[in-house]
């Protein structure tokens, strides 16, 4: 062991030690709250709230994909929908495969999350080992999204083309136990909940990590992180495959809630989209990213049905107020106001 | 006491610059050696080298007896060699506790006593009452005390200080000194430190290397070096 380790391990205990970690931070109890709510909701108000949330769910399980890149490591990919929407369609087939011994939904998703992870872990391995950065990246992922869209309607025996794929709704199978069909929408309703309550507590836990903190090394000076001899292109290309994995899958969640999948699923509109709700919620907390997937695209649903001419324009202009006057987005402005003030410079 | 680091023919060429022309240099564990020279003469080169950031044109370099010329910069950081930049390099959006978190987390992904670490940089870089301030908040001399501390933190062997006073009131360039002394007495870390600051390499009293046009000029005490013609002429004269 080098004596310089040796010294700095030694401390007399009358040091003022930093202070220890809490176990739950203001982000964390205000997610648990906003599942908790979430959770309530069918038993006050069932109908079209409980069918549709889950979709708004899954988009903010797939905002939340971007929010650890974009938040995390200050990557920003345009290729989100790209795993989404092959998460749709892997589910997709797989549940077509009605002759497998089994579940074919377990199937899906299992291939959703492989498929996913290792993709992005492939382009993310070429793209960060090469040094690539910044714009270079935007519009490498920006490419996948329009390669996955156009290979959705080349290929459309398989894909079924401009006119899409139906999905069948899945189901919970648990061997001689039985089944619980999610034909209805509270159980899915429930069983998307989870998933993404799911998600979110694993990117918190990881934000905590050694993993989550040198991520913050990597968007803050990754120059400086290098330096201290972090592999800084083995963590990005972590991130990237584990934010592909968890995109994909709620990809493939939603194509099993929504029965349908189509090529414009995997678009740079909706890319663009994607990138709109991390902006509006707060890029730099995964609850402002999950929120804003979730009530932006509540939001854009329903300025579409009282302005479909123009709904748009509205989403482009609430997003360019946010980008001018709230930076951090709306969490970031709401953890500004509440946050204490850090200490003036000891000079 | 043994060395630790040796260069043999170390050259780099930049095109048509040759900015270090053949340089031998040796240091030994635990010893402080200062590199000085005008504008131009190749020191930040020379470090750049050492530290991997640059790859040398010709010539070796021997750490602990490994040759280490081709090895990447995250694989002589994990050896001990770490590097201070001209500009101090730091996480301007992270408080100083959070940077040397980075810092001990660098080195040692599952350290248990992460917080002793940190405790105890803090302390020698004097920095535990700014331990909650964003270290954009900081003055320029205390930002380069608190990258001086995110090396000890990633467990440092040799130190590559290139310019560690630049920018510092006469107040924190003598603290600077004082720490560095500090540090190679108390740490058993070896240290090389490029400045252009006579009366800090005065204080440091350590060996003293001076280059010139890319190459060794001469090596000596202060006091030697002082009496030297041709570093008169080239480097002290000139001021």
């Amino acid at each position: 062991m080098r004596l310089t380790r040796v010294r700095l391990d030694q401390t007399d205990g009358t040091l003022r030690q930093p202070g220890r970690p809490r176990l739950l931070d203001g982000e964390a109890i205000a997610g648990t709250g906003v599942f908790l709510m979430l959770a309530a909701l069918p038993a006050v108000a069932g109908g079209y709230p409980v069918y549709i949330l889950p979709q708004y769910m899954l988009f903010g399980m797939l905002a939340l994909s971007l929010g650890l890149l974009w938040g995390f490591v200050g990557v920003v990919s345009f290729g989100q929908a790209a795993f989404f929407a092959l998460g749709a369609y892997t589910m997709g087939l797989a549940m077509q495969q009605t002759a497998s011994p089994i579940n074919p939904a377990y199937l899906g998703l299992a291939a959703s999350l492989a498929l996913g992870g290792a993709l992005a872990g492939v382009i993310g391995y070429f793209l960060f080992s090469a040094g690539v950065r910044g714009a270079y990246f935007v519009i490498v992922t920006l490419a996948l999204s329009i390669i996955v869209e156009q290979l959705a309607v080349s290929q459309s025996q398989i894909t079924g083309g401009w006119n899409g794929m139906f999905i069948d709704r899945m189901s919970l199978t648990f061997g001689p136990l039985g089944e619980v069909s999610l034909y209805d929408d509270a159980p899915i309703y429930y069983v998307v909940l989870a998933v993404v309550a799911a998600t979110f507590a694993l990117l918190k836990w990881l934000s905590r990590a050694t993993f989550g903190k040198l991520l913050v090394g990597i968007r803050e000076n990754e120059d400086r992180l290098i330096a201290l001899g972090v592999r800084t292109a083995l963590y990005k290309t972590s991130a990237f495959a584990l934010s592909g994995a968890i995109a994909c899958l709620a990809g493939a969640f939603y194509g099993t809630h929504a029965n349908f999948v189509a090529p414009s699923l995997a678009g740079v509109l909706f890319s663009t989209e994607v990138v709109v709700w991390v902006a509006i919620g707060g890029r730099g907390y995964l609850l402002g990213a999950f929120l804003g997937g979730v009530l932006v695209a509540s939001l854009a649903n329903y300025l579409s049905a009282i302005i479909p001419r123009y709904w748009q324009l509205a989403l482009g202009v609430i997003f360019v107020l946010v980008i001018v006057f709230l930076k951090g987005g709306i969490a970031g402005a709401i953890a500004k106001l509440l946050a204490p003030r850090r200490r003036s410079p000891a000079r | 006491m043994t060395e630790i680091l040796r260069t043999e023919q170390l050259t780099k060429r930049f095109q048509g610059l040759l900015a270090n022309d053949g340089i031998d240099f040796a240091l030994a564990s635990g010893e402080l050696r200062c590199v000085i020279g005008p504008n131009g003469a190749g020191k930040t080169t020379f470090i750049s080298m050492i530290s991997g950031h640059l790859p040398a044109t010709a010539g070796s370099i021997w750490y602990r007896g490994e040759r280490i010329t081709e090895l990447p910069v995250t694989a002589r950081v994990r050896r001990g060699i770490v590097r201070k930049f001209q500009t101090p390099s730091v996480f301007d959006n992270l408080t100083v506790q959070e940077n040397v978190e980075l810092g001990v987390l660098a080195s040692a992904r599952r350290a248990r006593d992460v917080r002793a670490r940190i405790a105890r940089v803090l302390e020698l870089v004097r920095l535990e009452e700014a331990a909650e301030t964003l270290a954009v908040n900081l003055s320029h001399g205390q930002r380069q005390w608190l990258e001086i501390g995110l090396l000890l933190a990633n467990n440092a062997e040799l130190l590559l200080l290139d310019e560690p006073t630049a920018g510092m009131t006469v107040e924190e360039t003598a603290a600077t000194g004082a720490l560095v002394r500090q540090l190679i007495g108390e740490l058993d870390v070896a240290a090389i430190i490029i400045e252009h600051d006579i009366n800090f390499i005065r204080s440091l009293r350590a060996p003293i290397t001076v280059l010139h046009l890319g190459r060794v000029l001469v090596e000596g005490s202060f006091d030697e070096i002082e009496r030297n013609q041709e570093v008169r002429e080239v480097y002290l004269g000139a001021e």
